[in-house]
């Protein structure tokens, strides 16, 4: 089934291989941070990137079988377009947080300065 | 401007409890009696150290929110106390106090705000450093559209003009960007002028100051922001 192997292929796979096992001692060193629910979908997004790097001739079968024939290209530049805009989506919030916290932090900090000139 | 400005002096500090009070007395020796510390969070006894000493007004940031949101905590207290110049400067003792007259003259002539550079009088900077900033020059000029010589240095003065128009969102290093980003979006009257650095082994060695990782970093977020 492995034809010929290309460098891009094995570095893509020892990444994904890195990150699910990565996962999988994590989950089983049960890290707070590790949940079932993080392994399940470690697992299936590095194992299947770890499996398409190894037999990339599966795509294009599993592609006939949905469907979708040979507008794989374009279902993969869609997938593309969605990642970026929840990752736009998830920067925002991260900022809009950040900003929150940064006025809170300044707004207690500040609360001295406005004591002292309520007390006078 | 008035004939007697009041002046206040920001500065921002992060563990800087081993110079925070030399830092404070020599801007006392320079002549600056309103001076806020802003400690940003330090595990260190900084806020303490810069609170016992007269005329300071040290303000803490409970948990650290960088640089720039020390700064611009520092000009919000400025600006309770109705300040018509504010000169920041870090906390390390990096800056040369000697330097604030010079700014302050400056902005009584007419300017909005004054930028500290470091390139101007660059003898004894690393040259890493001096890399570094030429660097933070042509992504702030890219982003921003203005290009300055020190795009990155904390020494700067602000009139109370420009203290109201300004309007940053960002809370580390990139902060000092923004406020390039703001002199061009508000048309302000800005000078550059050469100061001393004094680049100690204890400034050199600090943890939390700009490295190539807080550079990609800070560039990263200056896109992001923009």
């Amino acid at each position: 089934m492995i034809k010929t192997v290309s460098i891009l292929q094995i570095i893509v796979a020892l990444t994904a291989l890195a990150f699910l096992l990565t996962g999988i001692f994590k989950y089983i060193k049960r890290q707070r941070s590790q949940t079932f629910f993080k392994l399940m979908a470690s697992v299936i997004i590095w194992g299947s990137i770890f499996v398409f790097s190894i037999f990339p001739s599966i795509t294009h079968s599993l592609s006939a079988k949905l469907g979708f024939g040979e507008s794989l290209n374009t279902l993969i530049f869609i997938g593309f377009v969605i990642i970026f805009i929840i990752l736009t989506k998830i920067i925002n919030i991260i900022e809009r947080i950040e900003k929150n916290i940064s006025e809170i932090v300044r707004k207690e900090a500040l609360s001295k300065i406005n004591q002292t000139k309520t007390n006078d | 401007m008035n004939k007697n400005p009041k002046i206040y002096i920001i500065i921002p500090a992060f563990n800087e409890e081993s110079v925070i009070v030399g830092v404070l007395k020599e801007v006392r020796n320079a002549g600056y009696n309103n001076i806020i510390v802003i400690d940003d969070g330090s595990h260190d006894a900084t806020y303490n150290k810069a609170g016992s000493m007269d005329n300071v007004i040290s303000l803490k940031h409970f948990i650290n929110r960088g640089k720039g949101a020390a700064i611009k905590t520092g000009i919000e207290a400025a600006k309770i106390f109705d300040a018509d110049i504010v000169v920041t400067l870090d906390g390390d003792g990096q800056h040369n106090p000697k330097d604030i007259a010079k700014m302050i003259e400056l902005i009584e002539n007419g300017n909005d705000v004054v930028l500290g550079t470091r390139l101007k009088n660059s003898k004894g900077m690393p040259k890493h450093k001096i890399l570094a900033n030429y660097i933070g020059n042509f992504f702030t000029w890219t982003i921003y559209g203005l290009w300055v010589t020190d795009s990155q240095s904390g020494f700067r003065a602000y009139s109370k003009y420009a203290l109201n128009l300004i309007d940053t969102k960002t809370d580390r290093y990139e902060y000092d960007s923004e406020i390039i980003r703001e002199i061009h979006r508000n048309n302000l009257k800005y000078a550059e002028i050469p100061i001393e650095v004094r680049y100690t082994e204890y400034s050199m060695n600090k943890k939390n100051k700009m490295n190539f990782k807080n550079g990609i970093k800070t560039v990263i977020k200056m896109l992001i922001s923009n």
